[in-house]
């Protein structure tokens, strides 16, 4: 595929047999568990502003959850008999060599991947974030003398939801409105395949509704269809305006609406597809009647449907299947995008063949699908312990679905589909994407570690002789000339060589 | 509670793929199907079975992104 793309993953956190943990706390420890190098602070956070919103305008607050004022009394007490505890020191920001990014997102350890444009390749740099963390749990465990618990999921089941973020840089060009009318309705019906299935149904209150088997963990989170929060009353179309690259050229459209997948294949198809629906939107081929009428009512009647009929109403009163509304950015993108390579055909061919199993028997897709997947374990349990379906212990099955030990986690029980093997995910682990701007990121730190100050995504800094020199990554999202810059650090033996081959002394 | 045995559910084949995937030579982005097993569940269940029943009312974290 010939697009940057890459996912930020919020993980759940929790100690073995404790009632109450200091998420915040245990979330820094875990991060400084990464022990490759000593921590040093490099991000860099002038460039990150999540107030600036797509719409051209800079919002004055954003939401958040109630229970957060509470919350955020207990980090100020906290903070405040710790006053060698610098924001830095909280947000525990690692840059990795592989060029991703890990650190604690407010309450949690977060992986964002490199920037990828290989599908396959993002895959494998998503389970290669499982894999750290995982070892990172495994030292903190040790120091700990008690088990940590990570799940890759959205919800603690209590009203918290917390996010799994998939990223496309776009064409500037495309007028946001347009963006917000057509991707809008793909991300409603996308859940039928890219959901990871819940039980139970939930509000920022709490749990509603127990033993209900629903597609999605996070559609009960959205309320309203765009804007530029995150933590509350969240959209299904973020505006958070901060690309990355140069604003000139391009949009990050940030996804907010998206379920953490543990099925390898789900996270190709999730973002395969969507990567593919930006294609069209870049072209202006995506209708109008392709809108939904009431989209914030419709995310969550397709999540809880039961007969997994789906049916919708369009803007012009026409009622269709989620799969059939699904089959018509299908076939726009068949006809417009096939054959332009083995990546893209691969997507067409799984997405059509998806959504025909979705229609003829779901749980043929028992083995790819990770809400499939859920709802076959939860109905096996049932029926083994004869329980009912508002068991609690069936909330605790659904969450070690979720859990990355593969010795415990329930989806490591299942003989999935794989699309990377093992063998690249380890690969990822340490080595960068060889065709993006990741490259340079995670092969500077790991060539020149002692030279460099401060990393951003779209920049790098490197001390020369006590002089700061910025290599300005922005043109990167470009991959020629990331290409360029890649072996231009390919040749250079010190910093100084590499930012003069780039022309910067 | 006695143990049933239950298989992983059959996949139907497919026989028919929409698209042909462009013959450029370089496939090795492409990933292949593997062989899917049919497990016996026993040790899945034993698995679940193990799973505390207490977990999921434990669990409590701060509202993410």
């Amino acid at each position: 595929m010939h697009r940057l793309f890459g996912i930020e993953t919020e993980y759940g956190i929790t100690l073995e047999n404790t009632e109450q943990i200091d998420t915040v706390q245990e979330s820094i420890e875990l991060i400084k568990s990464y022990q490759r190098e000593p921590f040093l602070p490099r991000w860099d956070y002038k460039g990150e502003d999540p107030f600036r919103d797509e719409r051209g305008f800079r919002a004055k607050h954003l939401n958040n959850h109630p229970d957060e004022v509470e919350e955020e009394k207990k980090d100020k007490e906290r903070f405040a008999t710790q006053p060698d505890r610098s924001f830095r020191e909280i947000k525990s920001d690692r840059i990795l060599i592989n060029g991703a990014r890990l650190y604690n997102d407010h309450a949690h350890p977060e992986y964002s991947t490199p920037e990828c444009q290989s599908l396959f390749d993002l895959v494998a740099h998503d389970k290669a974030g499982e894999r750290i963390l995982r070892e990172c749990a495994e030292r903190r465990s040790q120091k700990l003398g008690q088990r940590v618990i990570l799940y890759k999921n959205n919800t603690d089941f209590y009203g918290h939801s917390y996010g799994c973020h998939d990223n496309y840089l776009m064409d500037r060009d495309v007028p946001f409105d347009y963006l917000k009318t057509s991707i809008l309705p793909f991300f409603i019906t996308r859940q039928i395949f890219a959901g990871a299935g819940k039980i139970g149904i939930e509000t920022e209150a709490g749990l509603a509704t127990p033993g209900h088997f629903q597609l999605t963990q996070r559609s009960d989170f959205f309320h309203v269809e765009a804007s530029v929060d995150t933590m509350h009353k969240r959209p299904i179309v973020n505006t958070r305006d901060e690309p990355h690259a140069d604003p000139a050229k391009y949009r990050r459209l940030h996804g907010i609406v998206g379920d953490a997948n543990m099925s390898e294949y789900a996270t190709a198809l999730k973002v395969g597809t969507t990567a593919l629906v930006i294609d069209l939107i870049e072209q202006r081929l995506i209708p109008d009647t392709c809108a939904i009428a009431n989209p914030i009512d419709t995310i969550r009647l397709i999540s809880h449907d039961q007969t997994y009929h789906w049916m919708i109403q369009k803007v012009d009163g026409k009622m269709i299947s989620a799969i059939d509304h699904q089959r018509e950015f299908l076939e726009i993108a068949q006809k417009y995008l096939a054959h332009q390579n083995s990546e893209t055909d691969w997507v067409l061919t799984q997405w059509e063949q998806t959504l025909d199993a979705l229609e003829n028997e779901p749980m043929e897709l028992t083995d790819r699908i990770d809400w499939v997947a859920k709802k076959w374990l939860l109905e096996t349990f049932v029926e083994s312990q004869e329980i009912e379906w508002d068991a609690p212990w069936l909330q605790s099955i659904d969450l070690e679905y979720h859990n990355i030990n593969v010795e415990e986690g329930l989806f490591y029980g299942l003989p999935m589909q794989r699309v990377v093997t093992d063998e690249q995910i380890h690969a990822a682990m340490h080595t960068p994407p060889s065709d993006t701007r990741a490259y340079f990121r995670g092969k500077s730190l790991n060539k020149f570690e002692e030279a460099v100050r401060t990393v951003q995504w779209d920049s790098i800094s490197f001390d020369i002789k006590g002089r700061t020199v910025t290599v300005n990554m922005n043109s990167l999202a470009d991959p020629e000339i990331a290409q360029k810059y890649n072996e231009a650090l390919d040749l250079s033996p010190n910093p100084q060589t590499l930012v003069e081959k780039l022309g910067l002394l | 509670m006695k143990d049933k045995i239950v298989y992983f559910p059959k996949r139907k084949q497919r026989p028919v793929k929409p698209i042909e995937p462009r013959d450029d030579g370089d496939d090795s982005n492409t990933p292949k199907r593997p062989n899917v097993n049919r497990p016996n569940t026993n040790e899945l269940l034993k698995r679940m079975r193990r799973v505390d029943k207490d977990q999921s009312r434990r669990y409590r974290q701060r509202t993410g992104e």
